[in-house]
């Protein structure tokens, strides 16, 4: 069963169509990516599904309820959203404990939660003592309060340091091992091609993928980089292999030529016919992040189309 | 409900923000009987339409009912204060992100809202009784300085110190959910004091000093009148009435936008 569907959800704010006719299903069980742009919809569609804000057109389901009545399936699902949000002058556990108390829970939970990311001992605190880091594990131990059925992450690494960022990749592993869905959405590529299975690429409101993370991985090219011997010969290499038919990108100090491993030695022959003899041949393939940009084209979501100027408006 | 309520109490039970709640309250108290005594025993003058205050005459002061007095002088006073605490209670679930948890926890809004003005009016019960007690604790030592007497005090002690308290809670709550209305809408705690202390200071003290212009229904010199149990310009029955047609028109109006608004902060 689809643990989320949508059927032509669309969302506008005035001029600006945050979801435009969004449809979707996403399977239960697993670590699913959410990615797009800057203004791309995902905080729109994540504030939809739990219904803190409206749809203008279209319907949706969360774990099988539709999203106009959300006191369904609130106490099935756990929600970071955004960043932290947490009274500061209160301690973690008080935070904790005010929101373990609306949702009914026993204060068990509470212990329970602070273990599980790591805040025990750190509890008595105030939140405004808490580094970025801290306060991202204490929206986590939030989310994860009602052991929730379905998890829905916005930038949950956010703050962490390289440590926290792997204990964390971990316990989302494992809560999606687990038979629960956990929703990830980022910015951050790597974290999502690290621990997603499954992956929804959304861009101004519309859907480009979803899918496996494996099917979407199939999308990769190979490349060979290649450097010249000497720096100045740079530009001719380029100019040489472009002539004989070759497609090739200057990156940085390399020349990247399209290219899959099978052909190097063809490549290492016209650089050399070109008499340029090269110190560097190796092979690169697309990781997630320049799949990702080559689907939504390069831009900053927010400054394209004449979205510049409306990101206060628009919840994305 | 009792889970959104406890809720509620657990997130306003922070020391600092009690303290300086309750602080202020016993201030204010303090402040008020001592300027009070003073300028009933002649010493102090009291211009006409002053904001915020209403003293009584030195034969109410020696009355019964003069031991709990300093409590409705300043209604108003106290009225801005518990205006403000409700405010800025609000307004911090929406500064702080926090609503997208509440709801995204609590989906049936109307019950987050309720809570939340139970939550708040039993911390103003709490307020309300460190206001009497200090106003007790200020008054008797002061009535003696000043030589007013305290002869009546002790009479229908309990009736007096109860009736008291209950007017003085009924009209700060009054004031706490108009408090809680403006940010609603506004969602800013500051637009919610300034509109607050502005009108009282500022416009209802115009409205007032306009020559056939009635004021009895303005918010102040209703909520004074429900704190003092009635005035003889506006009973207690009619200033009861009108401030909860206030409350109900206020909470109509925030209840409504709370429900139907996108939570996008």
């Amino acid at each position: 069963m689809a643990i989320i569907t949508t059927a032509g959800l669309t969302r506008r704010f005035g001029p600006i169509t945050a979801l435009d006719g969004l449809t979707l299903e996403l399977p239960s069980a697993g670590v699913i990516g959410l990615v797009g742009p800057n203004g791309s919809g995902k905080s729109t569609l994540i504030r939809t599904l739990l219904g803190l804000i409206r749809p203008t057109e279209g319907t949706a389901t969360v774990l099988g309820s539709p999203i106009t009545n959300p006191a369904e399936y609130a106490a099935r699902v756990g929600v970071l959203i955004e960043s932290p949000a947490f009274v500061a002058g209160l301690s973690a556990r008080a935070n904790l404990a005010s929101l373990a108390r609306l949702r009914r829970l026993p204060l068990a939970r509470v212990d329970a939660v602070l273990s599980q990311v790591g805040l025990t001992g750190r509890d008595r605190e105030p939140v405004k003592r808490f580094s970025l880091g801290m306060k991202q594990r204490l929206g986590i131990a939030a989310a994860l309060l009602s052991d929730p059925e379905l998890l829905i992450l916005d930038e949950p690494t956010n703050g962490l340091d390289p440590a926290g960022i792997v204990e964390i990749r971990e316990l989302l592993r494992e809560l999606g091992r687990n038979g629960r869905t956990v929703i990830v959405s980022s910015h951050q590529l790597s974290e999502i091609e690290a621990v997603c299975d499954h992956l929804v690429v959304i861009r101004f409101g519309k859907l480009i993928f979803a899918g496996p993370m494996a099917e979407m991985l199939k999308r990769t090219r190979e490349h060979i980089n290649i450097a010249p011997e000497q720096a100045g010969d740079m530009d001719r290499l380029a100019a040489a292999l472009t002539a004989d038919g070759w497609a090739v990108t200057a990156v940085d100090d390399l020349l990247r030529v399209t290219a899959s491993i099978s052909r190097s030695a063809d490549l290492n022959r016209a650089a050399m016919a070109a008499g340029i003899t090269l110190r560097r041949l190796e092979l690169a393939q697309d990781n997630l992040e320049e799949i990702f940009l080559e689907m939504t084209g390069r831009v900053d979501g927010e400054l394209a189309d004449g979205r510049a100027g409306a990101t206060g408006k628009v919840a994305a | 409900m009792i889970g959104a309520i406890r809720s509620e109490l657990t997130r306003l039970a922070q020391p600092r923000t009690l303290l300086t709640w309750f602080g202020l309250m016993a201030l204010f108290a303090a402040m008020v009987n001592t300027i009070m005594v003073t300028f009933v025993t002649g010493g102090g003058n009291l211009p006409p339409g002053a904001p915020g205050v209403a003293f009584p005459t030195l034969a109410q002061m020696e009355s019964p009912s003069g031991l709990m007095s300093g409590l409705a002088a300043a209604s108003s006073m106290f009225g801005v204060i518990t205006l403000s605490f409700w405010a800025l209670a609000t307004a911090t679930d929406y500064s702080s992100g926090l609503i997208r948890l509440l709801v995204a926890a609590e989906p049936r809004r109307w019950r987050l809202l309720t809570a939340k003005v139970v939550a708040l009016a039993l911390v103003t019960a709490a307020a309300t009784t460190v206001a009497a007690i200090v106003n007790v604790v200020v008054v008797l030592p002061a009535a003696g300085t000043a030589g007013i007497s305290t002869a009546a005090w002790g009479a229908d002690l309990l009736n007096v110190v109860t009736s008291a308290w209950l007017h003085l809670y009924v009209a700060v709550c009054v004031w706490g959910v108009i408090g809680l209305v403006i940010v609603t809408l506004a969602r800013s705690a500051a637009v919610a004091i300034s509109i607050g202390v502005g009108y009282l200071l500022v416009v209802e003290s115009l409205v007032k000093m306009l020559k056939g212009v009635p004021s009895d229904w303005l918010l102040g010199t209703t909520l004074g009148a429900v704190a003092s149990g009635g005035t003889p310009a506006v009973s207690f029955g009619t200033a009861l009435t009108l401030a909860l047609g206030y409350v109900t028109l206020g909470l109509l109006a925030a209840g409504l936008v709370y429900v139907r608004r996108d939570v996008t902060d």
